[in-house]
């Protein structure tokens, strides 16, 4: 992960080098000013000795300078290990959304929405938390080693009695760790549960009212949310004592230094200014230590949340259905020849024997019962799903697909036009006139340059189709496929969109139709019926023919409301 | 699919009034706080033990070594051992401490939970739109997730690093005002900057939560709308817009650090210049005033006590802000005004099929300046079946709310059974009347737990009886698992059509006296058709029904029809009649006719 982004790590470790061996100089400094500056001044009792000026200034000095220099190791430290962190986490957003916009659409309808977002947001935050604390347990490392060597110089049963608490401190954080990690693991997972319960709860909000079954549900979910408490509490119980032991053994292995040291002064091996030196330096130990086996915890949920991404990034690319894509002959716009598709394996097929020829200019409605595989069929006639047996061969130019759900950028209408390739002002205008949206989007506070919002959210439904088709429509495709776009659209304006693209656009279109209004727009009907074409031709031929498709016009005529 | 967006909306309250607010709404944590804090106190005592037997070693045990007299070290073992029993002390009090802030908060963010759950299940329904789903759900889950992880490291730190430089302030003071005094001095300035810093630091990292958001929103818009980007061809557009939002999140994510890194070691920048101003104080003064070699050394380790908690302060000083920020989204839910409210002396309703008068009702929704509904009057009387049609918008589905009591009318008057519904017993209206949605809500259960959801204390024989009556047992019985199988989230593994059938079943086990239908939109396969008809007409049978109608045939079907145009009662009339004059109705069932033939 550091070779990532080198730069700024290395900044990073040289700053914690400078920490590391100011943080040892600085108890340099304490013993210089104690046994030079102190102790001599209240040497000979009462009045006490004389320090020059000098010695005072040479003493605060070292202190001062040497604090300062450690600081800045400190942010240099913190700051480019940030640095380099959220450098590499922007890395792997990246390389996680590369691979989003390169897979297929079949590929993307096998994860779901919210998993694929986590990886690219939340886990890139995770995986890189471990990133962070590293340059820091590298310099607790080297002030470690530094310490322990400078220690045992001073002298060496000191030097044993502080080492010993190393090993202990470091003892206690593993069996912290095991005891503990597994109760948080459980909080974690009865947390989820919770949030999926009150996630379901409120949205059936409607349903718990109308059977009065408020004090019912919000017990329900108490109940949940109590057993993230009592994990919660276990683990409390075991780590509070954790907090107390790292707290009580550096202190009590100080107060056995304060004795030893005492010792040995007495017996002249130390000086007492070596003697409170080893201390201080003791103390400023402490505090990493303690910290080194926070950061550790860290590990197993990053190497969690990198194997996730990992997984994406690693994943190849399918191959795009596109490219699979052949020509027809002259004079015809789409030609599917015995295609069938299956969503997985071990299914039935969704579509089969498919056999389809749309005439270069001519305008088909697809009509079928729920479930019968329109949308499928209308994926695989663009190229957006592969069949898994038979061909499609497409009119050469630009094609386009409006889907049943628009599709908006956040960003301004002309964005969402354009939508990634550069379309002239006139020629968006001329698209937004042909989808019957000119004039609501001149009337927008900043015109085509006006905010849609989130998904959309300012404009309207029947809008925001209207935006969704005019994006079609810029492209003058030569294939463009009508997903039930229309359906939320007054059927006064639906007729208005298809006679206008009758006369500007030399395209074949395919309208998957739900309504009669709409395949009454159409020049010819295609009928679907479980996965396989059960007629095809004009309205009143299929009429006469197929009697399942009489069966389910009739019923949109005795009691369907259309629009209101 | 939602993404965890941050709201960036506040209000003016201030930290210390929410945080007052939020103690006053979880009493647990409130009482006995002052003996935690107490116990924090005491567990803190034991950092400076070390100082303090440092300084009684250098004045009682080691001074005058130099100069020939022997330490005493008997003197020191004993003070070592009575600082063995201070630190063991201590350790006890801290341990107990952080232990009962613990218990406490996490019993005071359940009770809160419990407390936020009851209140948002009682909200009006106008609250629980779709858009405002999310913000309710995150309330329960990740604000008060922000509280919890509060307690268990900030809480704690805030309540334990005050302590600490209380007792070390204390201690300081009680070895030598003087010293004391100047060390308090010269660390004061640090407050100015820690305040001028941290300001900053708490901005930058909410851009840098508001720049994630974006992100998020980014990487969102690229899989919700990856048909699209494929059919266009689009990837590397998006790709770049994502990149873009990535680099803006580690910008800011990086300037936040720098702060932070700042900040981090001003507490020890500060020490060594109090350390110096203490050093120089001391041996300016010399032994004069009572002092000694080992309180000056021992004031050595204290001012670097003293200034320690600072560090972990700036580490914790961004939580601190999440956690007061989603304590203040908390509260503002449960400021907001529950449902209709609850009578004082409930009148229960009379046996048997109920009327329904509907007396001057108008109805605006809150914080609008429409009327839904104007002056609708009507009378249902007991046992009859009434369709209510209209556009949308026309107040048709608002009234049927009004009648089920979802919301009480701005102005007028609604009864039942004679009995008004302001007074009437809410319990006794819930299990009287039903309303069912036919775009029901399926619970992530089998279909037995789903339909007893209406009544938890039938049998599952009483459910096989309903299902039998309304003629839904042979689809259960041809389910793989009958009425044992699992419908999956929302009810998506069956279809439109039967989650419709389930719901049915489901009020009728409820066995109402009046049914409100709220009829679906969208279109169901001809044989589910067939079967919901059949059970919506023996679930109807007997019982005063009001169905708001989509569908022309139901209009049809109904003893009579109420039309509503702009929130107005236009039209009341048998589907004959009304047909018969070129009224609203007419020019309704005209347009529903074109739309719906060629």
């Amino acid at each position: 992960m550091l070779s990532l982004h080198p730069r700024p790590f290395a900044f990073s470790f040289a700053g914690a080098a400078v920490f590391a061996l100011a943080t040892v100089a600085s108890s340099f400094a304490i013993r210089w000013v104690i046994d030079n500056v102190v102790l001599p001044r209240f040497e000979d009792g009462p009045g006490g000795g004389s320090v020059s000026t000098g010695t005072v200034v040479t003493g605060v000095a070292l202190i001062i300078g040497i604090g300062v220099v450690r600081a800045v190791g400190v942010v240099f430290r913190r700051a480019f290990a940030s640095e380099g962190m959220w450098r590499v986490a922007e890395t792997y957003t990246n390389q996680v959304v590369e691979r989003l916009v390169r897979q297929p659409v079949s590929w993307h309808r096998r994860h779901a929405d919210g998993d694929l977002v986590a990886r690219a947001g939340v886990d890139t935050e995770s995986t890189v938390s471990v990133i962070a604390p590293i340059p820091f347990a590298s310099s607790t490392v080297l002030m470690i080693i530094v310490s322990t060597v400078w220690l045992f110089l001073t002298d060496v049963p000191l030097g044993i009695v502080a080492i010993i608490v190393f090993p202990l401190v470091v003892v206690t954080n593993i069996v912290y760790e095991r005891s503990v990690s597994e109760h948080y693991t459980r909080a974690q997972t009865q947390l989820g549960e919770f949030s999926a319960g009150v996630h379901e709860s409120f949205e059936g909000v409607q349903l718990v009212k109308a059977y009065g079954a408020e004090h019912r549900e919000t017990e329900r979910l108490a109940v949940l949310a109590d057993r993230v408490r009592a994990s919660r509490v276990e683990a409390v119980a075991r780590r509070s004592w954790f907090d107390a032991l790292t707290d009580m053994i550096p202190a009590l292995a100080n107060i056995a230094l304060v004795l030893l040291g005492a010792v040995r002064v007495d017996s002249g091996d130390l000086t007492v200014g070596e003697f409170t030196s080893v201390i201080f330096l003791f103390t400023l130990l402490v505090l990493p230590l303690r910290l080194i086996g926070y950061a550790l915890s860290e590990l197993p949920r990053s190497m969690a949340a990198w194997t996730r991404i990992q997984a994406v990034v690693n994943e190849p690319v399918e191959p795009d259905p596109h490219a699979l894509i052949g020509e027809p002959g002259q004079g015809v716009g789409v030609h599917l020849e015995n295609v069938e598709f299956r969503h997985d394996a071990s299914t039935g097929p969704a579509l089969s024997g498919i056999d389809l020829e749309l005439a270069n200019g001519k305008v088909t409605a697809l009509v079928g019962p729920t479930g019968s595989g329109k949308s499928t069929l209308a994926d695989l006639v663009l190229g957006l799903t592969a069949p898994t047996a038979g061909t499609v061969s497409l009119a050469p130019g630009a094609r386009a697909i409006v889907f049943q759900e628009a599709f908006l950028l956040s960003g301004t209408v002309r964005e969402n036009v354009e939508f990634g390739s550069a379309v002239s002002d006139d020629a968006i205008w001329e698209a937004l006139h042909r989808a019957a949206a000119d004039d609501f989007v001149r009337d927008l506070p900043d015109s085509l340059d006006t905010i849609v919002g989130e998904r959309g959210v300012s404009l309207s439904g029947g809008q925001r189709q209207r935006v969704a088709l005019a994006r079609a429509l810029a492209r003058n495709p030569a294939v463009l496929v009508l997903d039930d776009t229309t359906s939320a659209l007054d059927p006064a304006t639906e007729a208005v969109i298809l006679d206008r693209l009758r006369s500007t656009l030399d395209a074949t279109v395919l309208l998957i139709a739900s309504r009669p209004s709409t395949i009454a727009l159409a020049d010819d009907v295609v009928f679907l019926s479980d996965g396989r074409i059960a007629g095809h031709g004009n309205h009143a031929d299929l009429l006469e023919r197929v009697a399942e498709y009489r069966h389910i016009v009739e019923a949109f005529e005795s009691d369907r409301a259309g629009t209101q | 699919m939602s993404v965890g967006f941050t709201s960036s909306v506040e209000t003016d309250e201030g930290a210390v009034a929410t945080i007052r607010r939020g103690l006053a709404a979880a009493p647990v944590l409130r009482n006995g706080l002052w003996v935690t804090f107490a116990l924090a106190a005491l567990g803190s005592a034991g950092r400076v033990v070390v100082p303090i037997l440092i300084q009684q070693a250098i004045d009682k045990g080691i001074v005058g070594q130099s100069s020939g007299q022997p330490v005493d070290v008997e003197l020191v073992a004993r003070l070592a051992a009575i600082g063995v029993v201070a630190v063991l002390i201590s350790g006890v009090a801290f341990r107990q401490a952080s232990y009962r802030l613990s218990v406490r908060s996490e019993r005071a963010l359940y009770d809160l939970r419990e407390r936020l759950i009851g209140h948002i299940h009682r909200l009006s329904l106008a609250d629980h739109g779709e858009e405002r789903r999310g913000g309710l759900v995150a309330r329960v889950t990740s604000d008060i997730e922000t509280l919890a992880q509060f307690f268990q490291w900030g809480g704690m730190s805030w309540m334990r690093n005050s302590a600490l430089m209380l007792i070390v302030s204390i201690v300081m003071l009680a070895y030598d005002p003087l010293l004391a005094s100047v060390a308090f001095v010269v660390a004061l300035p640090l407050a100015l900057v820690l305040r001028a810093v941290q300001r900053r630091l708490v901005v930058a990292h909410g851009e840098a939560r508001e720049r994630n958001g974006e992100m998020l929103g980014a990487v969102a818009e690229v899989v919700s709308g990856a048909a699209s980007i494929r059919a266009y061809q689009a990837g590397d557009h998006m790709g770049g817009i994502v990149r873009d939002a990535t680099d803006r999140k580690a910008r800011q994510q990086i300037r936040a650090a720098w702060y932070g890194a700042f900040l981090f070691p001003s507490g020890e920048v500060f020490s060594v210049f109090t350390v110096s101003a203490v050093v120089v104080v001391g041996v300016w003064r010399g032994s004069a005033g009572g002092l000694t070699a080992g309180a000056v050394v021992g004031f050595i380790f204290l001012t670097y006590r003293f200034l320690e908690p600072i560090a972990e302060f700036t580490e914790i000083i961004d939580q601190t802000q999440t956690a007061v920020a989603g304590l203040r989204r908390v509260l503002s839910v449960l400021d907001m005004p529950v449902g209709p409210p609850a009578p004082e002396t409930p009148e229960s309703l009379p046996d048997g099929s109920l009327a329904i008068d509907v007396e001057a009702v108008t109805f605006r929704y809150p914080n609008t300046d429409v009327d839904v509904l104007r002056d609708v009057s009507l009378a249902i009387p007991a046992g009859q079946q009434v369709a209510m049609v209209g556009a949308t918008g026309s107040g048709k589905s608002t009234l049927g709310r009004l009648i089920a009591r979802f919301a009480d009318p701005t102005a007028g008057n609604i009864s039942i059974g004679g009995v008004d519904l302001t007074i009437a017993d809410p319990f006794e209206l819930r299990r009287r009347l039903v309303v069912v949605s036919q775009e029901p809500f399926l619970f992530d259960d089998t279909i037995l737990a789903n339909i007893g959801f209406a009544r938890p204390e039938k049998s599952a024989d009483d459910i096989a009886a309903v299902i039998a009556d309304l003629g839904a047992t042979e689809w259960i019985d041809a389910l793989e698992d009958g009425v044992h199988t699992r419908v999956g989230e929302r009810g998506d593994g069956l279809s439109a059509g039967e989650r419709q059938l389930i719901a049915l079943v489901r009020a009728g086990l409820a066995d109402p006296d009046v049914l409100i239908l709220d009829e679906a939109t969208s279109s169901v396969d001809a044989l589910t058709e067939v079967r919901i008809a059949r059970a919506l007409e023996r679930l109807a049978a007997g019982r005063t029904t009001i169905a708001i109608a989509h569908r022309l045939s139901t209009a049809a079907r109904a003893d009579r029809v109420l039309v509503l145009a702009d929130g107005v009662l236009v039209e009341d009339g048998h589907h004959d009649e009304l047909i018969a004059v070129n009224g609203p109705y007419r020019r309704l069932h005209d347009a529903w006719i074109s739309a719906t033939s060629l």
